[in-house]
């Protein structure tokens, strides 16, 4: 196999990659530090694409400031179904089964509000002025805007390991994961707490599906396309864990691009069992968080 | 045994033994027939599924695995080997269950909580693409038709009662189970397994058990289906049927022994009256679930039972079955 | 007791949702059709807007006296796109809607599942759009009938195409992308059998098969361009489209090979999504065009249908407003709805103008296949703004024959020999 390739396929891997873990980021933060999974983090990803295009090609307004209003958005909408709904079933006896249950309520409900406003045609953007070509690095063209994706999450990832791990506010957020009690007697705001993370795990999944509306078709149903695949990559590295979910992304990312070069016919059958050999062997995923709670 | 205890879990049993037994004898049109041998076939996927997570705790969002396994077993060997195969077929795949589920579950009871739950639906996912994938085989998406039962089977009214009579018998076996000291064990590796593994039983031994167990029933129910429909698909082996099943369980409640069989009953009646009223489906029964999880935690049969409890002044509650487990 | 209070009401609203408004349906002499069609997901577009294109031709129909003094009335049920799902529904328009046809999918899988109940309990099944051919050479039954174009028909049409460019500017290497489902199989599987029948000689170079729905198909992109292909036949469904051409923009593959997309790439959809991002000189095919044939029916047709809906319909909107004409016909020919063998007598070998037949050409339902034989046109991607939001449509047409797509002998024999 030619070398050249070889660079090329690796460098798509990452591009995937990093889409990937931008989507999972949101859902890795509430999965691993608040501990609630969010089954309808897709839906948020499709509210924030559905946002975008209403920013961009209906109310023109420029891209990049759609792509924070799209964030912003989806994060009010995130943070209101926790106040409401979600807080309600907290420490309820055999509450993970009910999160699921009524996230994926919420997953029923956001598909058949957003066909209400937006219709069933599908939506797409253009991407922003400056990013429509690519350029080429070390032999490898690479999509300008995919750059800009890179950047994107390389910058995420960066600021929510400091805000988690250097920040008092990042202290208390995970700490709400190991005892909220303590945590409630010590004078913190707990529920405020939960709503804040609540929303800013949302807010990321909108602002992803705000950054790859210009690379896909939006349509009724997209957000129960890319919660499986988001799952895998927070599994994979370990809940909780933000390089961990990073790492997560580029082996996906990765191991998709080689199995579509070398084992086309089997490709889409790598991810679970990527997932399911990590688990087997590492069952906290490869970066295992520290012992964050007991059962 | 308390006599009048016995006698009330029994009551609703038999009520509705008896209305199922009775049905084809008095429907007014044969769709009852076709809504009553899927209730009672989803009732049996439920409720096998229960074993494993309303009595012993485990949430395995991957049952469809076996739902599938067991449709797919008479479906290809009904197509491949002719209709007399299947009953054989039914039988087979359960035993082809059983052996699948000792394979798998080994590898995902090595985990716990939400972990347990995700790679249990990574091995389905797996099953599911591999269906889809083996074209040559399996015939992938397109799914198999013309699976039509042998001989008297072929009427509707005996498959019916087949199937009546098989979902019966499993059920009673269920019953049994739950109520054996096997079934106690169960309930206690739910509310505190460090404690039956100071008692001297091993935990993972008998979640495996159940978990075998529940398969072989899963997958019996799936077996059954394919004759009623005629015809299998690979939507049987998709993560959207084991979270069906999960959805049935809470609608009817957990902590019930009957819960899920109420919930098949609610879940299939739904469906089938806002599928033919609204496209608005999603939303409607979104909503419902919404309000399920809200304000019925317990379940349709859980709530009756506190409320009949209020009512006749019993405080405690005369908990059924599984008993629920409240924390704060 | 506060929080009892609050629960009742909450049980009372769930009741109100559960029990609405009974329709009732005391009309005498009514023609009743059970249609089933995704209306939630991505797929939701493709059913809406054949409900929509049901409703216009039953309209009509009514409106001008309805079949044989009959009115035509129709139940619509989503299929979830879950073929068991699917199936409960078919039987609840047999047993206890008493429906004189069953209608519609869009899902070849729903759509194999559906055929069986219709062959069980004897009740004509009309398919507008599912396309996979094994629903009229494998699995038919002697109650379906097909009045769109399955994917047999579209890969002929495209293998006679290549065949044509070929001639003209030769090419060779060939490879193929589409999703990782029967439809996509299919199509390539028809496509090598179609090339090969026709003597064409090629080589492929790749065959990639992403998940439906796939997100991100750049290692596929990148993938497909190290293996230089003349020509790359993309066989995706749906959106799927929309996100491959966007992602494969940049990378200049549009320049670097031809993009051939026979069966569902001309869909409206797509050159609505896209507007002016769509690259101009791609080859696509559909089973409909909002602006081929330049006929007075097509351009009735596409123009009531902006009317009602505020859009311009989709690929399958029109298989499903002929497959509405055809029952009142069959219905009109038999004299009532319930003469089912009769009714199959009528439908087969049955003449339909609909609005993709060319002047000089009417559709009619082979007999022995109970597939509809139509004409098949191929467009190139050019600018043309009439059908706002597009930018592009298709135009340079190539039209192929009728008779010259259909499936043959040897080709259904050795499908239906198990």
């Amino acid at each position: 196999m030619d070398p050249q390739f070889l660079l090329i396929q690796a460098t798509s891997g990452f591009t995937m990659a990093m889409i990937l873990f931008l989507v999972a980021s949101g859902l890795t933060l509430l999965f691993g530090v608040v501990n609630v999974f969010n089954f309808a983090h897709g839906s948020f990803y499709m509210i924030g694409a559905y946002l975008a295009y209403t920013c961009v090609s209906v109310l023109g307004f420029n891209f990049w400031a759609s792509l924070v209003l799209a964030g912003l958005g989806a994060g009010v909408f995130g943070m209101l179904m926790e106040s409401i709904f979600l807080r309600r079933i907290y420490g309820r006896a055999e509450e993970a089964g009910f999160q699921i249950l009524l996230t994926y309520s919420f997953i029923l409900i956001i598909d058949d509000l957003v066909k209400l406003v937006w219709g069933t045609e599908y939506k797409s953007i253009s991407r922003p002025p400056g990013f429509s070509g690519a350029v080429e690095l070390f032999g490898v063209l690479v999509p300008t805007y995919n750059l800009a994706i890179i950047a994107l999450g390389l910058i995420v990832a960066v600021a929510a390991w400091l805000l988690l791990s250097r920040t008092r506010a990042g202290r208390i957020a995970r700490a709400t994961a190991i005892d909220r009690e303590m945590l409630s007697t010590l004078g913190v705001n707990v529920p405020l707490t939960l709503t804040v993370v609540f929303g800013v795990a949302t807010a990321l999944g909108g602002l992803a599906g705000a950054l790859a509306a210009p690379l896909r078709s939006v349509t009724p149903g997209a957000g129960i396309e890319v919660i499986i695949d988001s799952l895998i990559v927070v599994v994979l590295g370990g809940m909780g864990n933000f390089w961990g979910a990073f790492l997560g992304a580029i082996i996906l990312g990765e191991v998709n691009a080689f199995a579509v070069a070398f084992v086309a016919d089997w490709a889409s059958l790598f991810s679970f069992i990527v997932m399911i050999v990590v688990l087997i062997f590492k069952p906290q995923g490869l970066f295992s968080p520290a012992k964050v709670r007991k059962a | 045994m308390d006599f009048k205890r016995e006698f009330k879990t029994l009551v609703p049993a038999l009520v509705g033994f008896l209305f199922f037994a009775v049905l084809p004898a008095v429907r007014t049109s044969d769709y009852q027939l076709t809504i009553a041998s899927n209730t009672i076939i989803w009732a049996l996927f439920a409720m096998s599924f229960n074993m494993l997570f309303g009595m012993t705790g485990m949430l395995s969002f991957g049952q469809a695995l076996y739902f599938g396994l067991g449709g797919y077993f008479v479906g290809l060997l009904v197509c491949h080997l002719g209709a007399g195969w299947f009953v054989p077929a039914v039988f087979l795949g359960v035993l082809g269950a059983g052996a699948l589920s000792l394979i798998v579950g080994p590898m995902v009871l090595r985990l716990t909580g939400v972990y347990f739950t995700i790679l249990t639906l990574a091995f389905a996912q797996l099953g599911w693409g591999i269906v889809v994938k083996w074209y040559d085989f399996t015939n992938g998406d397109d799914g198999i038709q013309g699976i039509i039962p042998p001989g008297v089977l072929g009427n509707k009214v005996t498959y019916y009662y087949f199937c009546f009579f098989l979902v019966s018998l499993s059920l009673w076996l269920l019953w049994r189970i739950s109520l054996s000291p096997f079934g106690l064990i169960l309930r206690c590796v739910r509310q505190n397994p460090d404690r039956v593994r100071f008692l001297g039983r091993r935990v993972k031994r008998n979640q495996l058990r159940i978990y075998v167990l529940s398969s072989m029933f899963t997958a019996l129910a799936g077996a059954l289906m394919a004759g009623v429909d005629n015809s299998v698909s690979t939507e049987m082996w998709h993560w959207t049927t084991s979270g069906e099943v999960i959805l049935m369980c809470i609608l009817g409640g957990i902590g019930q022994f009957y819960g899920p069989f109420a919930g098949a009953v609610l879940m299939i009646l739904i469906e089938d009256m806002v599928g033919a009223r609204t496209e608005m489906w999603s939303m409607v029964i979104g909503i419902i679930m919404l309000v399920m999880v809200l304000a019925f935690p317990k379940g349709v049969v859980g709530e009756f039972a506190n409320l009949a409890a209020r009512l006749t002044k019993k405080s405690g509650g005369m908990e059924v079955g599984l008993g629920t487990n409240t924390r704060s | 007791m506060r929080r009892s209070g609050w629960k009742i009401a909450m049980a009372l609203s769930l009741a109100a949702v559960l029990l609405f408004p009974l329709i009732s349906g005391a009309q005498e002499k009514v023609i009743k059709i059970g249609a089933l069609y995704p209306m939630t997901g991505r797929a939701g577009l493709y059913g809406l807007d054949s409900v929509a294109a049901m409703e216009m031709a039953i309209a009509e129909i009514n409106a001008k006296g309805g079949a044989a003094g009959y009115k035509l009335d129709a139940l619509y049920t989503d299929s979830k796109v879950k073929p068991d799902y699917a199936v409960h529904v078919a039987k609840r328009y047999i047993e206890e809607d008493k429906v004189n046809f069953l209608f519609g999918t869009v899902s070849s899988g729903v759509a194999l599942a559906v055929t069986e109940v219709s062959k069980q309990y004897k009740k004509i099944f009309i398919g507008t759009d599912a396309a996979a051919t094994e629903l009229t050479v494998d699995n038919l039954q002697p109650y379906y009938f097909r009045v769109s174009n399955d994917t047999f028909q579209s890969m002929a049409a495209g293998a006679l195409y290549l065949k044509g460019m070929q001639a003209k500017k030769p090419w060779k290497k060939i490879a193929f992308i589409g999703p990782d489902y029967a439809y996509g199989h299919s199509q390539w599987n028809e496509l090598r059998y179609n090339l090969d029948k026709l003597g064409v000689k090629y080589e492929v170079v790749g065959e990639h098969w992403p998940k439906l729905a796939q997100p991100d198909y750049t290692p596929f992109i990148t993938t497909i361009l190290n293996q230089k292909p003349d020509i790359l036949v993309a066989g995706f469904w749906g959106g799927d489209t929309v996100a491959f051409i966007k992602q494969a923009l940049p990378y200049g593959l549009f320049d670097k090979m031809l993009y051939f997309h026979p069966d569902a790439g001309g869909n409206y959809e797509l050159m609505s999504a896209m507007g002016d991002e769509l690259p101009n000189g791609l080859i696509l095919g559909a089973r409909h065009y909002n602006n081929w044939p330049e006929t007075e029916g097509n351009k009735a047709f596409v123009d009531d249908f902006h009317k009602h809906t505020g859009r311009y319909p989709s690929y399958c909107a029109e298989a499903a407003y002929e497959g509405i004409y055809a029952i009142a016909k069959a219905v009109e020919k038999v004299g009532n709805p319930d003469d089912t063998e009769a009714l199959v007598k009528a439908f087969e070998g049955m003449k339909l103008k609909m609005p993709e037949d060319p002047d000089g050409f009417t559709s009619y339902i082979d007999p022995a296949s109970h597939q509809i034989v139509q004409v098949q046109a191929i467009g190139v991607t050019e600018p043309n703004d009439k059908f706002p939001p597009a930018k592009k449509m298709l135009g340079q047409w190539k039209v192929f024959k009728a008779e010259d797509l259909m499936p043959p002998k040897d080709f259904i024999e050795a499908h239906t020999k198990k």
